[in-house]
């Protein structure tokens, strides 16, 4: 089951079990989905897809951030707009 | 004995100061609670920051190139004075102001003689105190607490950024009262810049290293983006710090001055019903000597 936490500097936007997460990566917009390898990656302007396990999908504004992807717990780091 | 109708103001004004300090002891109180809740929101973040951080340096073989790493010089220095805006909160803004006093004549006393030490205040309480040691505020923030936010932490964090690495001062060093609990203020000088990046939590590197990551761009422009939101961090951290500091301590104060205005009223009623006596039994010595001389 992959985990997602989003997380600004104030609050946290974002924490639940997820399907897909798109991301904006600073070399090109990426999806993370189950055993995705770790990685960790800084992220630019852009929108986070988010698909819930529910298939419920919604969108995270950023400024930019880093995200940090571990035993499929995925923890992203944003600044908002 | 003092007169009756003296001791009976002096009751009623100790009694309204009391439901004045009362009051602003709940306030603080409440304020503090939203002060603390701040905090710990903001913890997730930098910890894991810190930990991306580490993870990401102690995978690194050399040195980052990184534009707020040391210098051998140590010329300019800037200090950073963290007051609040307002008093009554017992020694927490004079002991800023006596901390920085200190250290520019001590720590940095050769520096203070060739006029290359600054003081930036953040918060009225420094700006006054500082003028009266005849310490020179070369800068203030005032209005950053009525709605402070990641955000203006931030910009003023970036100017300060901004100016070290242009060349302006060598280092720069934080004073403020850091937040232990509601009736425990840590004072504290911390080096905000130059930012050393070192392998502090070993928990941490144990468990990164344990990890192969990928990094994306590349391990060094990790680095160079993180840098700049890790020092942010750490001076948003610094005021809300103070912040809830400054409520702890205005909560202890207020409450001190509610304990000491209750003895104060205990000891006037005391007097107030002593002089009441007093002046009771003087009249019934005067009726009854009265009477005696009527008798005789």
């Amino acid at each position: 089951m992959l985990k997602l936490e989003i997380i600004t500097s104030e609050k946290l936007l974002f924490a639940g079990e997820i399907k897909i997460v798109k991301l904006p990566g600073v070399s090109g917009s990426f999806e993370i989905m189950e055993n995705h390898a770790p990685i960790i990656s800084t992220l630019m302007q852009g929108k986070i897809k988010v698909k819930e396990i529910n298939d419920m999908v919604s969108y995270f504004e950023i400024k930019g951030g880093l995200v940090e992807l571990s035993n499929n717990d995925v923890k992203v780091l944003v600044e908002e707009q | 004995m003092a007169n009756l109708k003296d001791i009976r103001t002096r009751i009623a004004s100790v009694k309204s100061t009391q439901q004045v300090t009362s009051a602003m002891k709940m306030v603080s109180a409440a304020k503090l609670r939203k002060a603390q809740d701040a905090i710990i929101q903001m913890r997730p973040y930098a910890e894991k920051l810190n930990e991306i951080l580490t993870s990401v340096s102690s995978n690194l073989s050399s040195d980052v190139e990184n534009k707020y790493a040391g210098r051998k010089t140590e010329g300019r220095i800037l200090i950073i004075a963290i007051t609040s805006n307002r008093g009554l909160c017992g020694g927490f803004n004079s002991n800023v102001v006596k901390r920085v006093s200190e250290l520019v004549s001590t720590t940095f006393r050769e520096q203070a003689g060739r006029k290359k030490v600054d003081v930036i205040a953040v918060g009225k309480k420094a700006v006054d105190g500082l003028k009266s040691k005849g310490i020179i505020v070369t800068n203030s923030y005032l209005d950053i607490y009525e709605k402070l936010s990641f955000l203006t932490a931030g910009e003023i964090a970036q100017s300060l950024m901004e100016s070290y690495s242009a060349g302006d001062y060598d280092r720069v060093e934080l004073v403020y009262n850091q937040f232990k609990n509601a009736a425990v203020q840590n004072l504290v000088n911390e080096q905000f810049l130059p930012v050393s990046v070192s392998i502090k939590d070993t928990k941490a590197t144990k468990k990164a290293s344990n990890i192969s990551y990928l990094f994306e761009p590349s391990m060094q422009e990790i680095v160079v983006t993180i840098i700049p939101q890790s020092l942010k961090i750490q001076f948003y951290k610094a005021l809300l710090d103070s912040v809830a500091a400054e409520h702890g301590a205005r909560m202890t104060a207020m409450h001190k001055a509610t304990d000491n205005a209750f003895d104060l009223i205990k000891e006037l009623k005391l007097n107030y019903n002593k002089a009441r006596q007093a002046s009771i039994t003087n009249e019934i010595l005067e009726i009854v000597s009265g009477a005696n001389a009527m008798k005789s």
